[in-house]
């Protein structure tokens, strides 16, 4: 067996940081960012040859060469700012001391890093800086990693000639209204590097230094709190910070971590790489690690700071059952849990048939937890009712993608969008919801591509600070076809087209069909227009935008995919791609922004119920035969039920038990009141979760799972590439979530041995084609890995299509506007639509038990002041949603955001309800919920409705169920079958 | 099966057909449909529309109807 850091058996060597020595390059900070010149410069540093690229800086360059030049204000994720003049140097046949972060190297430069003027005069500097700042090194927060006190080491300061009694800011007040970092402007020396972070990095501008010399200091927009600023914490001002000015609350409660691994973030489809920092098995903070390929050392709110839902009072430490969900739970031990399990599903398939029993998986499980499932599903259970939450959000990406471009999957790197010229942004939102993309993004702005963005709401994106305003094009809910045609039409009927492209890599006969249908008259920006809601000529202008640009790209979200032309919307943005040569180079190509972190995963582990791993069907006999073979049991040729299917069959009668593994089907899943009723029609109900969820509440068994620090496994992001999540803690009931599955295979009698999820990964590799190349010891060398990794591509693929599809030819789609049946009508004048804001992740299950609630407490209906005046509504007025399924009630948000007549909430909170009144509609090829349109109407009420009554008093009821077996898990130890 | 289901499957199949139509003549718009279906409903829904495309021939759409009888032969019952 091969073997990985395992923080129970081995112990942190100091200089290593849990990880192959590889990893280590990028704990260095080489001072100023790369030079990406292709020209290279030769000098001399101390003696010491080196050669760089054209453009590197003086300080880079040394520190390549092993010399470290003392610095305060330069760090290699901020443009150089020459303000601390610590770098100081001199250079032959230049006179002064020039700082070494903003000088550029040039040919034969010979560069003196040490001398006695420079000693000097860098302890002058330092005598200057130390004399502002409080000597209270023992008992400050950042000591023993502190620049500042590094730098007074290294230059020698040993007197402050001015004394400490002048004119200082010693007295200055912190700032403690963010929960998690601090603002003690009283160890601050104005480096501006925090300001330049939220600048350069994130792209937020809240910071700037205000007044002059002496009187400098960071403020946070209006000198605001940071709490009440633009501030959206992301936190990289605080890894900025060379002090402890801005400083994690975590360190100043718990002090220095003293070892780290890299894991990767468990939130969103971003998939950030993290040094989870650590003091024995606590973790003590979240740093995005430089060497992460999808994030390069930037992260946002929830990776880096909400993490304490691990470790919350509500986690399920032990298994539990019961008989019926009217009774208490009953602690129990593993054995018996799963012998319980094992007993009813055996029962219900006997009584039942083979097909009354599946699985679920969630986005949110490693790639080899969902593998397991799915084999546990075909291989144990007999069937092919497994699914995943993707059917609920991407699953029409993949449909459309594979049937245009043949794979199911983004075709870029996040990087690639440094060489976009066009950014086209449909239906996603990236500052709230791939943050870290959003922020790469808007860095690309700021150099100057345009943005296109289509979208019924405003998004922050639009205006970007110091970049041009986008284009935005605000349609009507459920008209995207409509739009996306238009967007053809124009490139069409205008010789826009890159015709050598679709010549060479496009196949003719579908292309002429698409061309003939795309250049009618009706599918024209003038005849969409009444449609849409968007003008003519603005389609027009975006069009030519797209089209003309050198590079265009285009990322969509969920507001493409959860609509009932979802699949058709997904081929119209494949269209256009095609139309414009865009596909097949960097700075271009179509992708998909997956909400959560495993998103691609999972549906590459053949979660669906009708493809085996790799996307492969079941009714193809010969991979059926590769599986068989490997497993050792026939496999349907059928597929199986999919989710809402599952819903209706349940109902029916039908469909009698459920394993549900990390997913929150009762919060997440629309017509609440539709999935209640299956799940309370179920027999055998049991949920795998780290808490009790709203789904667990209708279960009979609750496994334990454990969250992604207390166990091994690989996730997969967005841009396809798999990302290596390590263990940094025991899980909390002895056993990892592939261990739990493995086990209850194991209890059906259906045998599974996996000592390592990277054995798991192994049988992943031998049964995928797109995944031949892909094991844990490659992970180890590469960092990360972008399928498809194969002899073909031993080191992976970062850019898809280069060459050809792996259909061949691309395939245009015709893509018929098919209105929505959910439409505005007298009775429900207005639109729904719904989404995600930036603190609060999914069904909020982790982050609302962590601070981020501070900015988010509850799910708010925004409406357009328009309709709300029609209504009588003012801003936090009590407000009942209704639509044809349900009835809710929501606090008013008065926005502009969106055009009069469209309503936007989210859906993080359980007791809001969102989801009673979203509907059953789903997209025509795969059933993904049409949650982005629910025509509703909204009216002031006085109390909460029917339904989060019952909702309050369903969930006492569960609560006081489970409350006698949390108290006695507290008192025992976890049981483990190991 | 219950009403709903029914309902449900009736909507869906529709739904399919729908944005097929584009295919043009009904022998391949229903040809594209009954793919649709084999490639993607579980073998339960498929007996399930087929038995009520027996039972009340009259109450399915034409080219419902002409999808789910290509279906036939290729499920095992
Ligand atoms: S936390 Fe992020 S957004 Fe807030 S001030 Fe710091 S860098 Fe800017
Ligand atoms: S808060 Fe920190 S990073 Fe910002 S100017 Fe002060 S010392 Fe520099
Ligand atoms: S939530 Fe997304 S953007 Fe934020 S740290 Fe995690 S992966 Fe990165
Ligand atoms: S590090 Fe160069 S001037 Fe501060």
């Amino acid at each position: 067996m091969l073997h990985y850091y395992d923080p129970s058996t081995q112990s942190y060597e100091p200089g290593k940081s849990g990880l192959n020595p590889d990893f280590d390059s990028f704990s260095r900070d080489l001072g100023t960012p790369p030079s990406l010149s292709e020209e290279l410069v030769s000098i001399s540093v101390d003696g010491r040859d080196i050669t760089v690229p054209e453009g590197t800086s003086v300080l880079r360059a040394a520190a390549l060469a092993g010399i470290n030049i003392p610095k305060l204000c330069a760090s290699d994720n901020l443009e150089a700012f020459g303000s601390c003049r610590l770098c100081a140097v001199e250079i032959e046949g230049r006179r002064g001391y020039p700082a070494s972060c903003t000088t550029p190297v040039a040919e034969g430069m010979a560069v003196t890093t040490q001398t006695g003027k420079l000693a000097k005069l860098r302890r002058n500097i330092m005598e200057l800086y130390i004399s502002d700042h409080p000597l209270d090194c023992l008992t400050c927060p950042a000591n023993g990693n502190c620049e500042l006190q590094d730098v007074a080491g290294v230059v020698g300061l040993r007197e402050v000639r001015y004394g400490f009694d002048g004119e200082n800011h010693l007295d200055a007040e912190t700032d403690n209204s963010n929960p998690y970092f601090s603002f003690d402007p009283s160890k601050c020396i104005v480096c501006s590097r925090c300001v330049r972070a939220c600048d350069e990095v994130q792209g937020t501008f809240a910071l700037t230094i205000e007044g002059r010399g002496f009187d400098s200091k960071v403020v946070a927009s209006q000198n605001d709190p940071f709490m009440d600023s633009e501030c959206v914490s992301c936190g990289a001002c605080v890894q900025a910070c060379p002090t402890s000015t801005l400083m994690e609350k975590s360190v100043i409660e718990e002090g220095q971590p003293e070892h780290s691994i890299v894991t990767t973030c468990a939130y969103c489809g971003v998939g950030c790489s993290f040094k989870a920092e650590m003091k024995g098995d606590q973790v003590v903070r979240m740093v995005p690690y430089k060497g992460g390929e999808a994030n390069h050392g930037h992260s946002c709110v929830k990776g880096r700071f909400a993490f304490g839902y691990a470790t919350h009072d509500d986690r399920i430490r032990e298994p539990m059952i019961r008989d019926s969900i009217n009774d208490p739970w009953k602690v129990v031990s593993w054995d018996e849990a799963l012998a319980f399990s094992a007993k009813k599903l055996k029962g219900i398939q006997a009584e039942y048939g083979r097909e009354s029993i599946g699985g679920i998986t969630s986005s949110r499980c490693t790639n080899e937890e969902t593998y397991l499932v799915q084999k546990l599903v075909r291989a144990a259970f007999g069937n092919n009712n497994t699914d995943t939450c993707a059917r609920v959000c991407h699953s029409p990406t993949g449909y459309g993608l594979k049937t245009t471009l043949g794979e199911s999957a983004g075709t870029q790197t996040f990087d690639s969008v440094m060489k976009a010229d066009t950014i086209m942004v449909i239906g996603a939102n990236p500052t709230d919801a791939h943050p870290v993309f959003g922020s790469l993004m808007r860095k690309r702005l700021r150099q100057g591509a345009k943005l296109i963005v289509i979208d019924p709401r405003r998004i922050d994106l639009v205006h970007t600070p110091n970049a041009e305003e986008g284009l935005h094009l605000p349609l009507r809910p459920g008209t995207n076809v409509a739009i996306v045609n238009a967007l053809a039409h124009v490139i069409v009927t205008e010789g826009l087209e890159d015709q050598a492209f679709i010549n060479s890599r496009c196949d003719t006969e579908a292309y002429n069909t698409w061309r003939r249908f795309i250049a009618e008259e009706r599918n024209s920006p003038e005849a969409t227009e009444s449609v849409t809601g968007v003008a003519a000529d603005k389609v027009r202008e975006a069009a030519r935008m797209y089209a003309q640009a050198d590079n265009g790209a285009i990322y969509y979200g969920l507001g493409v995919t959860e609509h009932s032309q979802g699949s058709t919307m997904v081929m119209g943005i494949a269209n256009l791609a095609l139309a414009t040569g865009n596909i097949g180079k960097e700075g271009g190509g179509v992708n998909p922004l997956r909400g959560q972190n495993n998103v691609q995963g999972s549906c590459d582990m053949g979660s669906f119920p009708h493809e085996l791993p790799g996307y492969q069907h079941v009714n193809d006999q010969a991979v059926r035969e590769r599986f068989e073979a490997v497993w050792g049991v026939p496999i349907d040729n059928e597929p199986g039920l999919r989710i809402p299917n599952m819903f209706d069959a349940a109902i029916a009668g039908s469909f009698k038990a459920l394993y549900v593994q990390g997913e929150d089907i009762a919060q997440s899943d629309p017509n609440t009141q539709h999935v209640e009723a299956a799940l309370k029609a179920l027999d055998c109900l049991i949920v795998q979760d780290i808490f009790l969820n709203e789904t667990a509440k209708f279960a009979h068994v609750l496994l334990p799972g454990s969250t992604f620090l207390e166990k091994n496994g690989t996730f997969t992001n967005a841009e396809r590439r798999i990302n290596r999540v390590r263990k940094v803690m025991e899980p909390v009931a002895g056993m990892e979530d592939w261990e739990v599955t493995m086990a209850l295979s194991n209890a059906l009698g259906y045998p599974m041995h996996y000592n390592h999820p990277s054995e798991i990964m192994d049988e992943i590799a031998s049964l995928t084609p797109t995944f031949t190349g892909v094991n844990y010891d490659k992970l180890e060398q590469l960092g990360s890995i972008q399928w498809p990794c194969n002899d073909e591509y031993p080191d992976g693929t970062p850019t898809m299509h280069t060459v050809d599809f792996p259909i061949g030819k691309g395939r245009f789609a015709v893509t018929e506007y098919l209105a929505s049946e959910e439409r505005a009508s007298r009775r429900f004048p207005l639109l729904l639509t719904t989404g995600r804001i930036l603190s609060q992740y999914n069904v909020g299950a982790q982050t609302r038990r962590t601070s981020n609630s501070d900015w988010h407490e509850e799910d708010v209906l925004e409406l357009h002041p328009s309709d709300a005046e029609l209504r009588g509504v003012k801003d936090g007025d009590w407000l009942g949603i209704s639509s044809r399924v349900g009835h809710t009630v929501l606090r008013a948000k008065l926005s502009t955001r969106m055009l009069p007549g469209v309503v936007y909430t989210t859906f993080h909170h359980p007791g809001s309800g969102a989801n009673v009144v979203t509907t059953d509609n789903s997209d025509w090829a795969t059933n993904c919920p049409e949650y982005k349109v629910t025509a509703v109407q909204v009216e002031k009420v006085s109390q909460p409705s029917d339904w989060q009554r019952d909702f309050v008093d369903f969930d006492k009821r569960q609560q006081a169920l489970l409350k006698p077996a949390m108290s006695k898990q507290e008192n025992s130890h976890a049981t483990t079958l190991k | 099966m219950s009403d709903q289901q029914l309902n449900n499957l009736i909507k869906m199949l529709d739904q399919i057909i729908a944005n097929n139509l584009h295919h043009g003549d009904d022998e391949k718009v229903t040809d594209v449909a009954a793919d649709h279906l084999q490639k993607f409903w579980a073998r339960s829904m498929k007996q399930q529309i087929i038995a009520y495309a027996n039972q009340r021939p009259d109450e399915l759409s034409i080219l419902a109807k002409l999808t789910v009888d290509k279906l036939e032969p290729a499920v095992e019952v």
